[in-house]
């Protein structure tokens, strides 16, 4: 007990600034923009209910005002305290992952969630920011030459292959593909030589045949279906290929709201989650995704500057893999829509329709304002206590 | 940052920035394809999610109905609900026609009939899957639709006859379009409506045009399920005209079940209007198979039968018409001047010319004949020899006066002509010149004249009314008009009194060859002639094999049975003929079946009280 508050006060003792201070470097700008985009997602989810706040746009919006509590109270927290816990994190996170897959099993078809009453708990979603969290305590204190041999790289390597496996099983496809370009992404961050992602990327394509075997049939036939659309089309290929209709059948300013054909006749299939773009883009037209493409560019480039201006490496790549995975999700859906990749069954971030995904980007964007608002923190290179 | 970091972070940063570059041409390559989806390609896709959104369909016009002269129902249309394919809707259409017969199994022939229309019909024509379609199959095919995307249900109106058999030949039957319909017609507005069915032959045929109507067009909008969630264009479709027959359906089935057990036809008409009261050819159809594709075995049947149940043989049979054409020959002498009311030939049973020996069909023959009771007895020497006189031009001129060798009325397609021959026609055909052999066959009737039965019938009613043209018509140009005064006189009253008077002979005397078939209602009687035409002579052959009569011949090569007839006598209101193909004696057969259809016409019909 003893040595739990003695580490404590260790990482606490140099550096916390007083509550009114952390609330006036609280980054108002970023905020706003996050807001906006989620307005505009509530704006279209009225439009896909007919002009109906029932069923999604209120409750995505209740949603969305109690995630952004979380967001402030997490903004407001120590950042050393996460670097603490980022194990514990993770392990929870890896355990919960266990969890469901052991239920899943003992269930029918494939689960991905704990019901947990009030709401789903979603391993795979925390997943996502506890690998970062694990990932950027490990690399924080890591020096080049470490990150640069290979025995350094294999229990990182694990974090991120662990969770994946479980993920793969479940089978989520999209997340784990998300893990595993936002873990990619940070081994690339801290320096690992480039040689090495070429490696992997060949190592990659060659053990693609097993992988594929690995496959759920579903996914064999998603991706197929991709490659040649011709081959299912009442199925993801007629997804796509209204997709596609719905998207560019908006034109430039697109039929105006409330007013998209393709949308309120049903030939888009979950538009109100992971297709909520094309309705976007049918009734606002190329106008409508420009904008939401700048909203999305001005997020992502605060992520960025956060993650430029921190003074800890820490801090640094936490805010780079949340914005990353940010990034990702937006990228993976918007190809995924435009038909540029396969059905994968990713929703789009702040716009789709979903709690769970709400709160945790809520999360993601709180502990980015937290990295904001300690940007001047300095952290040793294990914990502060080696660098006194 | 401590010195440990120092090159960490310097790799950071470039490696952030690097990173951001490469956020920066992904976004880029989004930005490129939201720009070519919606602008490059717009259009396509903006025509594609309207083709997706709007259903434009035909609706059908209700077809004009046909009534008789009383405004009896004689062709109407009943709802019925069928199935439909649209290639192009199904996104695999075989798949789709496989989950379909999983519900609704069809027999071989139909699943041949479906992929041979599969193969010629065009991506958005409906392809007809099944006709009237039960409530408890319009049921499961509901329930299963997520199966059957690309068929539809669709509400149809169908032809229905209610006199059915009795009135085929004339009010015709539709059926559906087939290949050579849509080939021959690929701009009948008709084409791409499901179930539309096109007439054929009689009235529904001739008066396609004007019972179709024009069709509507609907465009509605669906959702992705195909169903339709408002509409939001409606060009109603304008029904077709109704038409008025002349016909009068309750003699129309009485002729039907007259000439019931014969290959037989028969035309009752107003002589002085032209009106067709009743137009029958036996035996007949029921033309309510062809509402849905005629079975391949009734068809068979149908096409097979040496009867031929099809043709209208008041219209396309064509005949020798035998002694019914004395009446011509003599009105010809009696316009020419070579022939008096009084003018007599001794028949000795045949006439000789040159090395030729033509007989009377009675052989020990007639003796002095008088033009009318030549007509009584249908003495064929009397007309051999008058004939010689008057010369075949008079002969054939008179006939075609009468109307023979050319189509008699208009209102159903596919009359015959029938053929009045010449020497010129002669010359070309057989290459060979006109001889008296060939007038004196003429003046029986026989050779190479042939006559349908409604040509028969035309000129007995201009004997019978005096001598007027008349223009046989079977459909009412409107509701009111109900009649048509004959205006053109064609010959002397004096002599058509004498054609007359013979024929009252025929009927109304002793010795007349129709005097068996006479009556009396209510005053009224009838006057006719019979003509009994050889369709094959009995061989020497046969003779010495003792087939002595016709009745011991084949059926089909029997003689023709034909009786023309008018009624009442002394004021002419009705013609008739009836012709039995291969019934023997006209006399004997076709006379009493005349008869019978008079009286019902008079009793139908009778005097008016002045």
């Amino acid at each position: 007990m003893m040595s739990f508050f003695k580490d404590r006060n260790c990482y606490l003792r140099d550096y916390n600034l007083p509550l009114l201070e952390k609330i006036k470097r609280f980054n108002y700008g970023y905020l706003f923009f996050i807001t906006l985009v989620v307005f505009m997602g509530i704006g279209i989810l009225y439009s896909v209910a007919q002009g109906n706040f029932d069923p999604w746009a209120s409750k995505q919006l209740v949603r969305f005002f109690v995630s952004l509590i979380f967001l402030y109270l997490i903004a407001l927290t120590n950042l050393r305290l996460w670097m603490k816990y980022a194990y514990v994190v993770y392990g929870i996170a890896l355990l919960l992952l266990i969890a469901v897959s052991i239920v899943g099993h003992v269930g029918m078809g494939a689960q991905r969630w704990l019901d947990l009453g009030l709401f789903h708990l979603q391993p795979s979603e925390i997943m996502k920011i506890a690998l970062v969290l694990a990932l950027a305590r490990y690399f924080h204190g890591a020096s080049l030459e470490e990150i640069r041999s290979w025995r350094f790289m294999i229990p990182p390597a694990l974090m991120i292959i662990i969770p994946v496996a479980f993920i793969l099983e479940q089978p989520d496809l999209g997340t784990a593909l998300m893990l595993v370009f936002a873990g990619g992404a940070l081994f690339f961050l801290v320096g690992v030589q480039i040689w090495k992602f070429c490696t992997a990327f060949i190592l990659t394509l060659i053990s693609l045949p097993i992988i594929w075997s690995c496959l759920h049939t579903y996914q064999q036939r998603r991706v197929l279906t991709f490659l040649n659309p011709e081959s299912d089309p009442l199925g993801a290929g007629y997804h796509i290929a209204q997709s596609k209709i719905t998207l560019g059948s908006g034109g430039l300013w697109g039929k105006g709201f409330m007013q998209g054909t393709q949308s309120r006749l049903n030939f888009i299939p979950e538009k109100q989650t992971d297709f909520i773009f094309t309705v976007l883009a049918e009734e606002f037209g190329l106008f409508g995704a420009f904008a939401l493409f700048f909203l999305y560019a001005v997020i992502i480039a605060y992520g960025f500057v956060i993650a430029l201006k921190c003074n800890n490496f820490f801090g640094k790549l936490l805010a780079m893999g949340l914005t990353i995975n940010f990034s990702l999700y937006v990228f993976m859906n918007m190809s995924m829509v435009m038909g540029l990749m396969p059905v994968v069954g990713i929703p789009l971030p702040l716009m789709s329709y979903g709690g769970t995904a709400m709160m945790t980007l809520c999360i993601s964007f709180g502990l980015i304002e937290c990295v904001h608002i300690n940007q001047e923190m300095v952290i040793g290179r294990r914990g502060s206590i080696d660098d006194e | 940052m401590s010195v440990w970091g120092y090159e960490k972070g310097r790799v950071m940063t470039v490696r952030i920035w690097a990173l951001a570059g490469i956020f920066v041409m992904m976004g880029l390559i989004l930005l490129s394809r939201i720009f070519y989806l919606q602008i490059l390609e717009g259009e396509k896709y903006r025509f594609l999610a309207d083709k997706n959104r709007i259903s434009v369909r035909q609706t059908h016009p209700s077809r004009g109905f046909i009534y008789d002269r009383n405004g009896v129902k004689l062709a109407v249309n009943k709802k019925t609900f069928q199935a439909v394919l649209i290639k192009e809707d199904a996104p695999d259409y075989r798949q789709t026609l496989a989950n379909f017969l999983k519900l609704i199994p069809l027999d071989e022939d139909e699943i041949k009939r479906i992929e041979k229309e599969i193969s010629w019909k065009r991506a958005f024509m409906p392809i007809r899957l099944k006709d009237n379609l039960s409530y408890e199959e319009i049921a499961r095919l509901q329930l299963n639709a997520p199966d059957l995307v690309g068929i539809q249900t669709e509400e149809g109106m169908v032809r229905f006859y209610p006199e059915g058999k009795a009135t085929a030949h004339v009010v015709g039957y539709v059926s559906l379009l087939n290949e050579n319909d849509v080939r021959s017609d690929p701009n009948n507005p008709f084409i791409d409506l499901p179930g539309y069915r096109i007439g054929r032959t009689g009235i529904e045929g001739s008066q396609e045009e004007r019972l179709r109507g024009i069709p509507g067009t609907r465009k509605t909008e669906i959702n992705a399920q195909g169903r339709s969630v408002r509409i939001l264009e409606d060009i109603p479709a304008v029904p077709g005209e109704d038409i008025y027959l002349t016909i009068d359906v309750e003699l129309q089935k009485y002729m039907t079940e007259v000439l019931r057990a014969y290959a037989a036809s028969s035309v009752v008409l107003d002589v002085k209007t032209g009106e067709i009261l009743g137009l029958v050819s036996a035996p007949t159809f029921d033309p309510n198979l062809f509402a849905y594709p005629i079975p391949a075995k009734e068809w068979r049947q149908l096409i097979t039968n040496k009867r031929l149940p099809l043709q209208n043989k008041a219209l396309s049979g064509s005949y020798s018409p035998g002694s019914i054409f004395k009446l011509v020959v003599a009105l010809a002498g009696l316009e020419k001047g070579d022939i008096k009311r009084n003018t007599t030939v001794d028949c000795q049973g045949k006439t000789k010319l040159g090395n030729q020996i033509f007989h009377c069909w009675k052989r020990n023959g007639h003796g002095e004949e008088t033009l009318e009771n030549a007509l009584m007895h249908s003495c064929d020497v009397y007309f051999y020899e008058v004939s010689q006189k008057i010369g075949s031009q008079q002969i054939l001129a008179t006939a075609r006066k009468l109307g023979f060798g050319a189509p008699t009325q208009q209102d159903i397609k596919g009359e015959r002509s029938g053929l009045v021959p010449s020497p010129a026609w002669k010359e070309e055909r057989y290459n060979d010149a006109w001889r008296m052999g060939d007038t004196l066959n003429l003046s029986i009737g026989q050779g190479f004249l042939n006559a349908t039965p409604m040509q028969l019938v035309k000129a007995t009613a201009e004997i019978a009314n005096g001598g007027y043209q008349v223009r046989p018509f079977l459909i009412y140009e409107t509701d009111a008009e109900k009649s048509r005064e004959p205006k053109e006189r064609l010959f002397k009253e004096e002599y058509i009194r004498i054609l007359q008077s013979g024929m009252n002979r025929v009927v109304n005397k002793q010795q007349g060859t129709g005097h068996a078939s006479a009556f009396d209602v209510d005053g009224q009687k009838m006057a006719g002639k019979t003509a009994t035409t050889q369709v094959r002579r009995i061989s020497l052959k046969e003779r010495q094999e003792g087939i002595k009569s016709q009745d011991e011949l084949p059926e089909e090569y029997r003689d023709h049975a034909i009786f023309v007839a008018y009624a009442p006598v002394d004021q002419p209101r009705f013609a008739i003929v009836v012709l039995v193909e291969h019934g023997g004696g006209g006399a004997q057969v076709a006379a009493p079946l005349a008869s019978k259809i008079m009286k019902k016409t008079l009793e139908l019909y009778p005097r008016e009280i002045r």
